[in-house]
């Protein structure tokens, strides 16, 4: 099984692929190695979102705009951002797409975030959000190529879509 | 004297000042209220439902539009939207798009909903977007919101005017365009004036 920081190497490069002016992201210890990577990257402009849907905003803004750009999250904020999601990016056909770290799994420290992040896929089905998941069951050769095909994802279907990362080991 | 000053006058004042750049209009009868004044122009952005998430949208574009032909990117809101979170103005002022003018339409009350008091009141709009990083004004009356809006267009950074508007709300159908169709005539009017 791939180690944590291969599999962070590998969203690097998915997102080195995609090649965005703009990063978004949120504070995240599992994300840390991604956004690292992404504040010292040249020519992209990487900054902190305080909340999940200020950057549902600023990212509809910079689309609109014909800007490239990314947002990484965590899934225990997906709560904050869907009524944002749903009544801006999806009702106007607008394209985002967003890296969620996953939490909650095996290897989990924390001993209360698994009450949202486990019913992370079961809110976004509800919510009729795409995503796409990557974790221990998808060869870890494939997970960059999958980062920058959920991308195009997302601008072949002109819709928000999330992809799912397990940085963790599950 | 603000009680005298309409959200429909004011939003008047922001077409005319800004007939051509991008404008976004937040929900209901604001929007409802600019239509009516000024017709459904391409390069108005109407957020349907979305309150609280104008000036995050507009941040995004002031970035992403630095570099084209547009003088300013002005996004409007309620001093209800605004109230919904200020983080968003830590974030301008972190950014600084210097084409960005946020205009907070401030009538005290959640007008689209029956006029419920907001605690605007109480809230120094201004001050705390200048503790933020940003320019500020405090303007009432549709003069002063002119000349603040004309100052804004020479200005390099991003400023916020809060005009304060009486409650009145005029009379207007509802507004039910289709949001792929509004955002769709936006881009194409943002693409052509990008290059």
């Amino acid at each position: 099984m791939a180690e944590p920081d291969e599999r962070s190497r590998a969203i690097i490069e998915g997102i080195e692929s995609i090649d965005p002016r703009y990063v978004l992201h949120l504070p995240s210890s599992t994300l840390v190695e991604i956004i690292n990577h992404m504040l010292d990257r040249p020519n992209t402009i990487t900054f902190p979102i305080p909340r999940e849907e200020e950057g549902v905003g600023i990212l509809a803004g910079l689309e609109l705009a014909g800007a490239k750009a990314v947002a990484i999250i965590q899934d225990n904020g997906i709560g904050n951002l869907l009524t944002a999601l749903t009544t801006f990016p999806m009702a106007y056909h607008i394209p985002q797409f967003y890296v969620v770290s996953r939490r909650g799994g095996l290897n989990e420290y924390n001993s209360m975030i698994h009450i949202i992040c486990e019913k992370v896929e079961d809110i976004l089905d509800a919510a009729d959000v795409r995503y796409f998941s990557l974790d221990g069951r998808t060869p870890i050769d494939q997970w960059a190529p999958t980062v920058q095909k959920a991308y195009d994802y997302s601008r072949v279907t002109h819709r928000p879509v999330m992809l799912l990362v397990n940085l963790m080991g599950g | 004297m603000a009680e005298e000053f309409t959200r429909m006058e004011a939003l008047t004042v922001i077409d005319s000042v800004f007939p051509n750049d991008p404008v976004i209009v937040n929900v209901g009868a604001a929007i409802r209220e600019m239509a009516a004044a000024v017709g459904v122009k391409p390069n108005h952005l109407h957020i349907l439902d979305s309150m609280g998430l104008p000036p995050a949208i507009g941040l995004g574009l002031a970035m992403g539009l630095a570099e084209s032909r547009f003088e300013k990117i002005v996004t409007v809101e309620g001093d209800g939207g605004m109230l919904m979170g200020f983080s968003i103005l830590s974030t301008i002022g972190m950014l600084r798009p210097e084409k960005l003018v946020l205009v907070i339409i401030d009538n005290g009350t959640y007008g689209s909903t029956g006029n419920q008091p907001t605690a605007s009141e109480h809230t120094d709009f201004a001050a705390v977007a200048r503790a933020c990083g940003m320019e500020a004004r405090d303007v009432a009356g549709a003069d002063e919101l002119r000349v603040a809006l004309t100052e804004a267009k020479s200005l390099r950074a991003p400023i916020m005017i809060r005009a304060r508007v009486s409650t009145k709300t005029a009379k207007t159908p509802y507004f039910l365009k289709d949001p792929v169709v509004l955002a769709d005539t936006f881009r194409r009017y943002i693409s052509a004036g990008s290059a």
